[in-house]
């Protein structure tokens, strides 16, 4: 590749900021239908929202709600409340981004809370009773009742989920971070080859000029250790979600010690899968994020085109990250119920 | 002889109708290959640098499996956009069989009627008026013109190899290549012609 010539991320013509020979933006991008109605999906796990308080799709699967908190007005205009005949709706809609965590069990687990909260309950009732309550009123099927255990994973799938969206987010940016970086190096070089040219045929030494201190390149590099420092977040996040899982399990294990085959929590995978998913990927972000991270430490260092072009193109599509991870999070989200067949 | 050149003009008058929708929706097809043709040669780029980096000496040399990773993945993005040029390509097909049809019907037409109009009144040409042996020859021009294009874009694709990248990265040159040959107004020409045909019967 000679000198000065721009690999295919710079073609000209092309928009700086997202290469057309890259063909990412061409691919399926890993991202979640919107569902109609979304809040459907993610129905608190005891008191689910009537219809009418639906809101409509989220950016992101959300959590289910913190049960008895109530919703702000913001957070569910109108319906809900008209619906609930003034009171507050306690779900908090699926649109909202679900950040805050939920640690208090919910309230319509009544029973258990009358006795005082004392831990999770992994008292996982047969699919039978406590997956399909009926409504003593009118005999009409309602939500699914989740065991403590099914709440945490499910919330802990959702979490998987928007971890995941974060994560590509913030890989397209990197990449048009990294991008402008070789962007300048190349220009540098290139710069600095028509220089060596003009000083041999210049007559003193001294008339070389300094190199620059190139500001543009700076901010650009503090921009992908910004972007590389969210990513690591990231994977720490996804680090605790699995190690929650591996909790869970040994919890599900300790509850059925005695010898009697726990049933499963949602529909066929048992505990255990859970966690072998969650530490399948988790381990996939981990390597992929050492790679980021010596490709940070390298990229506005290195000197050869085709290494700065693998280095993008290793940014951009993630080798560590096998295919077979939105496969996983799609079968996870179906399991638990975010996903509808 | 009246009712025949009328049936005649009618069916002109549809295919013409038909014609000016496909001929956008040509255009349209051939500008969805162009990006999707850069982006494989910028693919190709990828591969080859990937090949000729001395990894064993690269910071990233550390990183085990990450080279087969790495074209791994890169080969899954080719075979996708391959794909894609695939869908495009038998969007061309579609348009080919479509045109083909259409000019088959009005020339059914014209069998039909051929005894009645006779063939002094299919050859006859004015000045401002093309003769309609022309424009039922136009008809086969346009037929033509979308068939080769087919065929030479089934061709490119078939070409397409990641195995031999230096081709791969001449695609968007290629493809140029091709667009030169068939950016002659074939069809405007035939629809131009047959409105005048209509117009001055």
């Amino acid at each position: 590749m000679g000198t000065g010539r721009r690999v295919s991320l710079y073609r000209a013509g092309t928009p700086p900021k997202k290469p057309s020979s890259f063909p990412k933006s061409s691919l399926p991008k890993f991202s979640l239908p919107k569902p109609p109605r979304a809040a459907s999906h993610l129905p608190p796990p005891c008191s689910p929202p009537p219809p009418e308080a639906r809101t409509p799709s989220p950016p992101s699967l959300g959590r289910p709600p913190p049960p008895g908190r109530p919703r702000s007005p913001r957070q569910e205009p109108g319906a809900a409340m008209a619906a609930r005949g003034g009171e507050r709706g306690r779900s908090r809609g699926a649109a909202q981004a679900p950040r805050h965590r939920r640690r208090r069990p919910p309230a319509a687990c009544g029973a258990r809370r009358g006795r005082g909260w004392a831990g999770p309950d992994v008292s996982a009732l047969p699919r039978g009773a406590a997956m399909a309550a009926k409504s003593p009123a009118d005999g009409t099927p309602r939500r699914p009742v989740l065991s403590v255990s099914a709440r945490k994973i499910k919330d802990n799938a959702a979490d998987w989920h928007n971890l995941m969206m974060k994560w590509e987010r913030l890989n397209d940016n990197g990449f048009t971070t990294a991008n402008k970086i070789v962007n300048m190096k190349i220009s540098e070089q290139f710069q600095d080859n028509k220089l060596e040219i003009a000083c041999d045929n210049s007559a003193t030494e001294s008339e070389k000029p300094a190199p620059k201190y190139n500001e543009e390149l700076d901010k650009c590099c503090a921009e992908l250790l910004e972007t590389l420092k969210h990513m690591t977040k990231i994977q720490l996040k996804m680090e605790k979600l699995s190690s929650t899982t591996k909790g869970i399990c040994d919890l599900e294990t300790f509850h059925h010690r005695a010898g009697n085959c726990p049933a499963p929590l949602f529909h066929t995978w048992p505990t255990p899968y859970f966690y072998e998913v969650s530490l399948k990927l988790s381990e996939m972000y981990k390597k992929e994020l050492q790679l980021k991270k010596t490709i940070v430490e390298e990229i506005a260092h290195s000197a050869d085109q085709d290494l700065m072009m693998v280095y993008l193109s290793s940014w951009l599509y993630q080798p560590y990250i096998d295919n077979s991870s939105k496969l996983l999070l799609e079968a996870m989200l179906l399991e638990t119920g975010h996903r509808q067949c | 002889m009246a009712a025949a050149a009328a049936v005649m003009a009618a069916a002109l008058r549809e295919w013409a109708a038909v014609a000016a929708r496909q001929e956008a929706a040509r255009r349209e097809a051939l500008a969805s290959w162009e990006p999707l043709l850069v982006s494989l040669a910028g693919l190709a780029e990828q591969l080859r640098a990937a090949r000729r980096l001395a990894w064993g000496s690269s910071p990233l040399g550390a990183f085990g499996e990450l080279r087969e990773r790495l074209w791994r993945k890169q080969r899954g993005a080719a075979e996708a956009l391959l794909e894609q040029l695939g869908r495009r390509r038998e969007e061309l097909r579609a348009l080919r069989d479509a045109v083909g049809t259409g000019a088959a019907s009005v020339l059914r037409v014209y069998e039909e009627n051929a005894a009645e109009l006779g063939l002094a009144e299919t050859l006859r040409r004015g000045a401002r008026r093309p003769s309609l042996a022309d424009v039922l020859e136009g008809l086969q021009d346009v037929e033509r013109y979308y068939r080769h294009l087919y065929l030479e874009s089934k061709l490119l694709l078939l070409s397409i190899s990641c195995d031999s990248l230096e081709d791969m990265e001449a695609l968007p040159q290629a493809w140029k290549r091709i667009l030169e040959r068939y950016e002659e107004d074939t069809v405007q020409d035939v629809l131009f012609k047959v409105s005048l045909y209509l117009d001055n019967q």
